[in-house]
């Protein structure tokens, strides 16, 4: 049995009155690339900013890489360490130079050197491919390349589990595919990966498992293969016949 | 400066219970615990001085009532209000100032209600109030006595230099706010420089000037009475800052307007009245509001010229013989008027910048 | 004849023509009569007095001055007068907008209402009158021999005494004009393109260095100033009847300041407060799933985002502040528009004298907003392709 990353066990959670995520139960292994899709409002990005506790869950419990996830500061600030996310409209900090934003985290959260930040931060950027832009500021950047940098950003605190919340939907055509290869390439480096996003090529490329969620629920899931090819439940169905069909 | 009390946008999920609110980690209990004992402690202090112990009324008229108490002598407030808001204003006359201040109240308040919105309908409202107000203090007609504004005293004056002014500021604003974007540029820059020279003065200094300078400079029939030049001063004050805030609200309209107005064969006129200056106000309505308020409070400044507005006849009514260590009760009484004026001036002008937001998009 | 005017451009130039004319014939008018008026009540005009004697004393002052001085001394004295207490108004409304900001962006409630509160009464009461509420309360206060005591400080009705430096008056003022220059070294080289590839180890040092060499000839200058037989410091104490030593602050420059700093401090919260709000939540939320600690966040993020946002309106309210102190005259405090208006009182010179009084507020106005502009220039977000 390969190592559990995140185990979300009966987990609920209410806006208020409103019932947002309704009893979800998922457990996603280390190594693991998970897709997760569906309609818009159906707490997709809601389930995903919980394993962070960016969202607090009211009911159920959710453990990461071996911690309970809580109320306790302790715990929160661990799992955010080793857990890494990269947002729909990027999120960079815009008074910090690329190579700034990149080296603030490693240096403050794990108290890494200077130089030694700086040298992992360069062989992101050169990962990510836009080593040149490292003395210029986010505003001069293109929204692919911006956030491209917000990859390198959350790779650079060498995390274990990378969330990605829609990382291509604000960003103009002739860019999503920068960003996808970026992403297509730590998935084949192993890396664990929860990603919801509406790009179904990347999920069937690279996606161990799809999950579909509707209305707070998590309706279906399976390979890509039985997702994509056989479709048990009518709303996914539905779903998909809706974003195939162009 | 700007108006800043924006409200955080509502989030459903933002408004938990009260026990949420104020003890939700044991951190937050500490803290609101002191918090809590420290303004119980502060409150009980201000209830015992101001309410508990306080002495209202002296039945003799004098101040021995008030001698060796530990509360409040509100009865200086019971004695000498008439000084405090009418000043010397003789006392068989002071029903005109009430009425006179009542108008200008009722003025004020229905500009406030949207069906007054037009220019002309704002104007009239405003010299029909002023008018009213003039004619009741001054008197001379209608077999009212006759008063020289320097007989004027106290909150009635304040109310009188700070209607006057608005009511010369305004259009001296939107003059220049259309003067300074001329497309003469000797008028423009010409504009631009007084309007500039005229921020970056202290206030004190443009009243100053007003009152004790002018009179050189103009011919002898032109000098008038000190309170008409203060008030030309004040009036020049407000409307620079004021004149910034509508050229700024006129700024933000999408350039498309006064092309279509042009297009349509308008002409400069009926451009500025009917397109640019409607939606000008609107976009400037917050800044200006608070515009208001401020020049409420610097009302206050006349009383280094010498005029015996609400502060100073507050100083006299606790004097320096009887009622002399009441001073704290007095200028309490005098801020509580301003606090009255200001503080529902710039609720109203939160609503309306609310109200605005709203209905943007 | 009149096809002339169909012309626009014969239109704009009329008009312009038209509008200088109107300008002249009133400064012209102006003038003229100013010149009548004058020579009619027998006053000179020119700017000798400035040469002359004033005859009489003032009570706050920073450099000598007596009443041998000349009038253009006394005007220094009160340009002085009026930027210690505009600096150090700013620097406490600074604090006091600040703690208040905090207290109304806390998450605890209570706080929040605590700030509220504050802002609400502050705000809403006129400047002046807090002022001369704040003088008439310290007048109010004991006299020396039974003035409040505390850490080595004395309240009393003639003022507030500090302990002191006894040094002569030219040495505390080169040595804040080390400190002086030393802040503005630093800015310039914190801001500058030119000095921004010093690599990041060095950075540290050269500001170091900077700092240490203003303190340092600093020191020396109040060192060499020292008075003869007489111990650098000085304590305030109380003998006979009165205090003695140390520094005595009037309770006018107190009742002024203290305005200032709660008025302005109020003022600024509100800014400050709107500066925090405008923090994109993204960047915020960033921060913290990278697993910066609440403070990490705060102070590298929230912070420095929230400084470049307000930077502009807190530039008009420094301004706004500096005119404000004018409101010395109202408690008696000698500030530059209060030497102003004595003068002329004492030596006629009406106009010469406004009109040093204008060009003194423009310049320091002009100056305030000129090295801030370049602070707000310097630190500016870079590029407009950011998406919030």
């Amino acid at each position: 049995m390969r190592d559990i990353a995140i185990k979300i066990t009966d987990m609920n959670k209410f806006y208020g009155k409103f019932h947002v995520l309704k009893g979800i139960n998922l457990t996603v292994s280390k190594g693991e690339r998970i897709v997760i899709c569906g309609p818009s409002g159906s707490g997709k990005s809601t389930l995903i900013r919980c394993i962070n506790r960016l969202e607090e869950h009211q009911q159920g419990s959710i453990n990461v890489l071996g911690t309970e996830l809580d109320d306790n500061v302790g715990h929160i600030d661990a799992i955010r360490r080793e857990v890494g996310m990269v947002f729909q409209h990027f999120n960079l900090f815009p008074h910090l130079t690329v190579l700034e934003n990149l080296t603030l985290a490693p240096m403050l959260a794990r108290k890494i050197s200077q130089a030694e930040a700086e040298k992992t931060a360069m062989k992101y950027l050169d990962r990510v491919r836009i080593p040149e832009q490292a003395a210029k500021f986010p505003g001069e950047l293109s929204g692919g390349q911006q956030q491209r940098v917000a990859i390198a950003r959350a790779l650079c605190m060498a995390p274990e589990i990378l969330l990605f919340d829609e990382p291509t939907s604000a960003l103009d055509p002739e860019m999503i595919s920068e960003v996808l290869d970026v992403m297509v390439s730590l998935a084949k480096d192993g890396m664990t990966m929860v990603c919801v996003t509406h790009e179904m090529g990347f999920a069937r490329q690279v996606a161990d498992r799809v999950i579909f969620m509707d209305q707070g629920e998590i309706v279906e899931q399976g390979p890509p293969a039985d997702f994509f090819g056989a479709p048990q439940n009518p709303r996914t169905q539905k779903f998909l016949n809706q974003i195939l069909s162009h | 400066m700007t108006s800043l009390s924006t409200p955080l946008p509502f989030d459903p999920s933002r408004k938990p219970s009260l026990r949420k609110r104020f003890f939700s980690r044991p951190m937050d209990t500490v803290i609101s615990l002191i918090g809590l004992s420290i303004a119980a402690w502060v409150l009980w202090h201000l209830l015992t001085w101001a309410v508990l112990n306080a002495v209202w009324t002296s039945p003799d008229g004098t101040s021995d009532v008030c001698r060796d108490i530990k509360g409040a002598c509100w009865a200086v407030i019971n004695t000498r209000w008439r000084l405090i808001l009418f000043g010397l204003f003789p006392y068989e006359e002071q029903w005109r100032s009430t009425l006179a201040c009542l108008a200008i109240v009722i003025v004020a308040i229905l500009s406030c209600v949207p069906k007054f919105w037009t220019a002309p309908r704002l104007g009239l409202l405003w010299i029909a109030g002023f008018a009213t107000f003039y004619t009741l203090m001054a008197g001379g007609v209608f077999g009212l006595k006759a008063t020289a504004p320097s007989d004027w005293g106290g909150l009635t004056l304040t109310v009188f230099i700070y209607a006057a002014g608005m009511l010369i500021g305004m259009p001296t604003a939107i003059a220049l706010a259309l003067m300074r974007r001329s497309d003469l540029p000797l008028i423009a820059k010409t504009t631009g420089l007084f309007i500039d020279t005229i921020r970056s003065l202290p206030l004190i200094t443009i009243l100053f000037t007003a009152a004790l300078v002018f009179p050189l400079a103009l011919p002898q029939m032109l000098i008038g009475d000190k309170i008409w030049r203060v008030i030309i001063g004040f009036a020049l004050f407000f409307a620079a800052y004021e004149a910034e805030n509508i050229r700024s609200g006129i700024q933000a309209l999408p350039a498309g307007q006064e092309e279509a107005a042009r297009a349509l064969g308008l002409t400069y006129w009926q451009r500025t009245t009917r397109v640019i200056l409607p939606q000008a106000f609107r976009n400037a309505l917050p800044p200006t509001i608070n515009q208001f308020v401020i020049s409420f409070k610097e009302t206050s400044l006349i009383v280094i010229i010498g005029f015996f507005e609400v502060m100073a006849s507050g100083k006299a009514a606790y004097g320096s013989g009887d009622w002399a260590f009441a001073w704290v009760e007095v200028y309490v009484f005098v801020a509580m008027i301003y606090f009255v004026f200001v503080f529902s001036l710039s609720r109203y002008g939160a609503y309306l910048e609310r109200r605005l937001r709203v209905g943007k998009h | 004849m009149l096809s002339i005017f169909a012309s626009r451009k014969a239109r704009r130039f009329v008009a312009q023509a038209a509008f200088l004319a109107v300008i002249v014939l009133v400064i012209g008018g102006a003038v003229y009569q100013a010149r009548q008026n004058i020579a009619a009540q027998g006053m000179t005009s020119g700017f000798e007095f400035l040469t002359r004697a004033t005859g009489f004393d003032i009570g706050f002052k920073l450099i000598d001055y007596t009443p041998y001085s000349s009038y253009g001394r006394l005007i220094v004295v009160g340009l002085l007068n009026t930027l210690f207490l505009g600096i150090l108004g700013i620097i406490l409304a600074n604090v006091v907008g600040l703690i208040i900001a905090i207290l109304r962006t806390a998450r605890n409630e209570t706080l929040n209402i605590l700030g509220t509160v504050y802002i609400e009464i502050f705000r809403n009461i006129p400047m002046i009158l807090q002022a001369v509420f704040w003088y008439a309360l310290l007048t109010q206060l004991p006299p020396p021999k039974q003035a409040l005591q505390g850490f080595g400080l004395f309240l009393s009705s003639r003022g507030l005494y500090l302990p002191g430096l006894n040094v002569t008056g030219g040495s505390a003022a080169v040595f804040f004009l080390c400190l002086f220059v030393a802040l503005i070294a630093l800015t310039i080289f914190a801001t500058s393109r030119r000095f921004s590839r010093v690599p990041a180890a060095r950075r540290g040092l050269i500001r170091w260095a900077i700092a240490a060499i203003g303190c340092g000839l600093g020191a020396v200058a109040l060192y060499l100033g020292r008075i003869p037989d007489t111990s650098l410091l000085s304590l305030p104490e109380l003998r006979g009847f009165n205090i003695r030593d140390g520094i005595r602050v009037s309770p006018e420059f107190v009742a002024l300041l203290v305005a200032m700093a709660i008025y302005g401090g109020a003022y600024i919260a509100e800014i400050i407060r709107a500066g925090f709000l405008s923090v994109g939540k993204g960047q915020v939320e960033a921060a913290q799933s990278l697993g910066l600690t609440p403070w990490q966040v705060f102070s590298r993020v929230r912070l420095p985002l929230a400084f470049r946002a307000v930077l502009p309106t807190l530039i008009n309210q420094y301004v706004w502040l500096f005119k404000a102190t004018t409101l010395g005259i109202a408690v008696g405090y000698t500030d530059f528009f209060a030497v102003i208006s004595v003068s002329i009182n004492q030596a006629g010179q009406t106009l010469e004298l406004i009109g040093i009084l204008m060009l003194g507020f423009l310049v320091i106005n002009n100056s305030i907003a000129f090295v801030l502009n370049r602070v707000n220039k310097a630190i500016a977000l870079k590029g407009n392709q950011l998406r919030s």
